[in-house]
């Protein structure tokens, strides 16, 4: 189990000699990734999602806010310890040609995270290549057909299940796959998605899935979480079938209405939402800070800023609720205004 | 034209006419005719590596109708940037063009223009938005001088009716034209630049427009935006379009015809709706199967066995995309089904022909 | 192929494998132009040389009173010096003290820049301030000036001296370069990567940084040869150095200031053939330098 409170973070942009203006990447984001679990992070690019998901698996600083894995928070622990409790959450990179580094074979690159486990906890040496070639085959891949090979000599798809594996060589509890599979070509999407689900179920590893597209996110984790990030918050939250078929707040509306529809195959949702497009985002913080964007703002928008809240039973819109099976993720949302609208394309008769 | 550029980007800019102006940037010019249709006869593009000169495009035939938006549909290696780029003559070394035509209504054989005339040519005929247009701008200059040094290079006499078309291209799109013309590449977000490629692909007036992957690395929104304006661009301006794209999501979403390329070759081409509906080429069923939906069961969703070809795997008999087809038969393996068209629907495999047992007549190179 | 016939005996044993890879695709690159073979050829000419020259001579070459600037002839292809001495002779057993140098001074120049330009470059931060302010003062010594004054209180006893000298005089540049390289191959995806695996920290440098900077690297080292062969030839040629050993720079100063090589033919044969000599061991050099980026660059070795 993995938790986060408050979690902040802001760039300081370095401007001109009279001072640079500051980004605020994270404005203080709770989540909260249970053993096994799968939890996908989603929106533009810019919302905060890839920073959260670097700062999750400790490959970058916070301003405030606490980091708790496994009951233990993280700011209590010494810079060593705390090393190796993030050790536990491993990052799969978006792009698996730098992820790999070209002058080292598919042997080498496991050889190393291995053989240091096994100088820690006393293995022989003979475990290393046999764990190696267990992890290759884990992750779906010939090893007597990799294993010698350089990484330029492998498909981007391969690339990938490399880096799973090597990923899983310190036996992670949870994987953040940021955008794993935006670079590998379209067929073969879906047998790397195929591939993290599987982990998930045979390993209990949990799985953290930054995107944009929020289809692979229902793919990876269809009885999982959903967490819709607006700009460093977060507007909506909850479990991804019920977001996905009865989103409240309008920037997810927004966003899923933004998929292209595969007409032929389906027709458009009944209450699309015409998206708007980004705008500069310079302007200054008050209220709801997806106002500005919103088709349904009012004058209240502009001047507070909404808190995640319960979705309101009975149903607001014209949706009725999915089930909650009890102890599930309530489904929550940011917005003054919720009601619930039915954007996603519909099966074609 | 002694008049310099700042001056010439300012006298076009006097407040209110454009908004409220007589011509929408949308429209034609009164002077044109029908949006072109496209011919493309048997197009073979080698590319030169060490190990000899393997075919991008194994004879490509393909008919575009005017005033359609057809999407070409493919994976890396499909070879549909390399078709993209032959519509303009513009296959670079190691690339060569060995064989075929592309007739253009109003233009001719493109891949027999040379030089001035294919300058010409493209810009005035042929619009192409480049992939990534993100990196097309040059960084230095803004986007107005850019749009001057097109219309000097294309001999435009009246430059300042060119920037005033520019100008109300750019607002037809959402954009502040005045603003964008001043700007430069830095200045634009990922859309804003998009739809300055756009404009610069159609300011003069081309009646086929080539976007090339319009929407990779744009976020969700931006792209169902830039879609929706390339939609209405279309049918305002009388403009025949192709898309290029890997993702077939964004073809489906604003095109009539659909064009599914895999291995340098176009396996299936039919209306869009039909096809992603009704598909029949194995690769675009398989295709099509693996895309994650937002609803129906996830479940569902099945990934194709096998990975793309390259250049260097391409099988050099028979079908090219036996290795990964479920529906393999022996004739697969020695001769490349032929494109057999039925009423809309062209499709080029064995399995799916009428006669699927007439095996071998008429091996196609 | 089965993995256990891929890799006999474990590690040691896939590291043979790999090792004796490298090697082959070294020779495939190599092969690929004939330029390369021709460069790796005036090398290995010139190494016999520096090795076995001076065995093929006795310690004191023989003079010939009776032909002093004697002209080219079978018995002396490049004439006769001063002394009456073969200048071949000359060339051949002062290629050991050259080459020496130039090794020496191109080993201690990588050694000293790509070690910290990549603790510079890798912990940034503090590190980087330091190193590179160091880096700057050693860019600003003025070289010659310092040679010089240098000269007067020391007297440079040999080569590996020399090249010492000449090598801490000159890493600036390849620390400076090193650690440009350094910050942006650690922001790639296996750096951090090897960082989020708990990887120690000389590993991540040693095995995955600077793999990447090999051809970098290497060709530096290269045209770092061939500049410390030039430094101290030109330091010999303007007797700044004490001739104590037999050396092409002071070869070059006798013919010059000794001989009269540029107003008289007499001399131009000894002035000619440590020339020659350089200019053929540099053409040696810039040859194989275009095939370091194939040979470090496991992409464009296998092909």
């Amino acid at each position: 189990m993995i938790s986060g409170t408050g979690i902040t973070k802001t760039y300081r942009q370095r401007g001109n000699v009279l001072g640079g203006r500051d980004v605020r990447a994270l404005r203080g984001v709770d989540f909260s990734i249970p053993k096994g679990g799968a939890v996908s992070f989603i929106g533009e690019s810019g919302c905060g999602k890839t920073t959260l998901g670097r700062i999750i698996a400790g490959l970058e600083t916070y301003e405030s806010g606490e980091i708790v894995i496994d009951g233990t928070p993280m700011s209590s622990l010494r810079p060593k310890r705390r090393e190796a409790e993030f050790r536990k959450i491993q990052l799969i990179h978006q792009d698996p040609y730098s992820a790999l580094n070209p002058t080292r074979t598919i042997h080498q690159t496991l050889e190393a995270p291995l053989a240091l486990r096994a100088r820690r906890t006393g293995r022989p040496s003979s475990w290393v290549d046999d764990r190696a070639e267990e992890l290759l085959s884990l992750v779906g891949i010939d090893p007597g057909y990799v294993l010698g090979r350089y990484p330029h000599q492998l498909s981007g798809g391969m690339r990938q299940r490399v880096v799973i594996a090597r990923a899983l060589t310190v036996d992670p509890e949870m994987l953040v796959a940021d955008e794993s599979v935006s670079m590998i070509d379209v067929s073969m999407r879906l047998s790397v998605l195929a591939l993290l689900k599987d982990l998930r179920e045979r390993l209990g590893v949990s799985v953290l899935f930054i995107t944009h597209d929020i289809a692979t996110a229902r793919y990876i984790g269809d009885e999982g979480e959903l967490y819709v990030l607006y700009r460093g918050q977060v507007v909506e939250r909850g479990l991804t079938e019920s977001v996905i078929s009865g989103p409240v707040h309008p920037y997810t509306q927004s966003l899923l209405s933004a998929i292209p529809v595969l007409h032929g195959l389906e027709r458009p949702g009944r209450e699309r939402v015409v998206p708007t497009e980004a705008l500069d985002e310079r302007h200054a913080d008050s209220g709801c800070l997806f106002a500005r964007r919103c088709p349904f703002r009012t004058e209240r928008c502009t001047a507070e800023l909404p808190e995640l809240m319960r979705v309101e039973e009975p149903p607001i819109g014209g949706l009725a609720p999915l089930p909650e099976a009890p102890g599930a993720a309530p489904h929550e949302h940011a917005c003054f205004h919720p009601v619930r609208r039915s954007v996603i394309p519909e099966e074609a008769a | 034209m002694t008049m310099n550029a700042p001056r010439l980007l300012r006298r076009s800019r006097p407040a209110g006419t454009v908004s409220g102006g007589a011509v929408p940037g949308g429209a034609p010019r009164p002077d044109a005719g029908p949006p072109p249709g496209v011919r493309v006869r048997d197009l073979t593009v080698v590319y030169k590596t060490p190990l000899g000169e393997l075919p991008a495009l194994g004879g490509v035939s393909l008919t575009i109708d005017p005033g359609t938006i057809t999407g070409i549909v493919g994976e890396s290696g499909s070879g549909k940037s390399t078709l993209a780029l032959s519509l303009l003559n513009a296959v670079q070394p190691p690339g060569r063009i060995a064989g075929g035509s592309v007739e253009v209504d109003g233009l001719g054989d493109v891949l027999k223009l040379k030089g001035d005339e294919l300058r010409g040519a493209r810009g005035r005929h042929l619009g192409y938005v480049f992939q990534a247009a993100q990196n097309s701008l040059n960084p230095l200059k803004t986007v107005g001088k850019q749009l001057l040094d097109l219309g000097r290079s294309h001999g435009v006499d009246d430059l300042a009716a060119l920037v005033r078309d520019a100008r109300a291209l750019l607002e037809r799109m959402g954009l502040d034209g005045a603003r964008v013309l001043d700007s430069h590449q830095h200045e634009l977000s990922g859309g804003m630049r998009q739809r300055v490629g756009i404009m610069l692909a159609l300011v003069l007036n081309a009646r086929l427009a080539i976007l090339d992957e319009p929407t990779t690395a744009l976020d969700m929104i931006t792209q169902a935006t830039i879609l929706r304006i390339v939609r209405e661009v279309h049918k305002e301006r009388g403009l025949t379009t192709l898309m290029v794209t890997h993702d077939i999501g964004v073809a489906a979403e604003v095109t009539d015809r659909l064009a599914v390329m895999y291995g340098g070759r176009v396996v299936e081409h039919g209306p869009t709706m039909d096809v992603l509906g009704a598909p029949s080429h194995p690769y675009t069923q398989g295709l099509i199967r693996a895309i994650p939906r937002l609803s129906g069961d996830p479940a569902e969703a099945r990934a194709l066995p096998g990975r793309p070809p390259t250049l260097g795997t391409l099988p050099t008999q028979g079908c090219v995309f036996r290795e990964r087809c479920p529906l393999r038969m022996e004739v697969c393996e020695t001769s490349a089904p032929l494109p057999v068209r039925r009423e809309e629907r062209t499709v080029a495999c064995h399995a799916r022909e009428p006669y699927a047992s007439a095996a071998g007549r008429g091996e196609h190179a | 192929m089965t993995v256990t016939a891929m890799l006999p005996g474990g590690q040691g044993g896939a590291r043979a494998t790999l090792r004796r890879n490298f090697w082959r695709g070294v020779g495939r690159v190599l092969r690929r132009k004939p330029s390369r073979i021709a460069g790796v050829a005036i090398i290995a000419l010139f190494a016999l040389m520096a090795v076995f020259g001076p065995m093929l001579y006795p310690a004191h070459l023989p003079r010939d009173d009776n032909a002093l600037y004697a002209a080219p002839s079978l018995a002396h292809p490049f004439g006769t010096d001063f002394e009456g001495t073969d200048v071949l002779a000359l060339v051949v057993t002062g290629a050991r003290y050259v080459i020496l140098t130039g090794l020496a001074t191109a080993i201690i120049t990588v050694a000293v820049g790509t070690a910290l330009g990549l603790l510079a470059g890798f912990h940034r931060g503090r590190w980087d301030t330091v190193l590179m302010r160091i880096t700057d003062l050693q860019l600003t010594i003025p070289g010659l000036p310092l040679l010089l004054v240098l000269s007067t209180v020391w007297k440079f006893e040999g080569p590996l001296e020399m090249g010492l000298v000449l090598g801490l005089l000159g890493w600036g540049g390849i620390a400076r370069a090193v650690r440009s390289q350094t910050l942006s191959l650690r922001e790639r995806g296996f750096i951090e990567a090897a960082r989020g695996l708990g990887l120690p920290t000389r590993h991540i440098i040693v095995r995955e940084l600077l793999p990447g900077m090999a051809p970098y690297i290497a060709m530096n080292m290269l045209i770092a040869v061939t500049g410390a062969i030039y430094a101290q030839v030109g330091l010999f040629f303007l007797g700044v150095l004490p001739f104590d050993s037999n050396n092409w720079g002071v070869m070059l100063n006798l013919a010059v200031f000794g001989g009269g090589a540029l107003t008289s033919a007499a001399a131009l044969p000894y002035l000619l053939a440590p020339l020659l000599a350089i200019l053929l061991l540099t053409l040696g050099i810039v040859l194989v330098v275009d095939a370091m980026d194939e040979i470090f660059n496991p992409r464009l070795r296998e092909e």
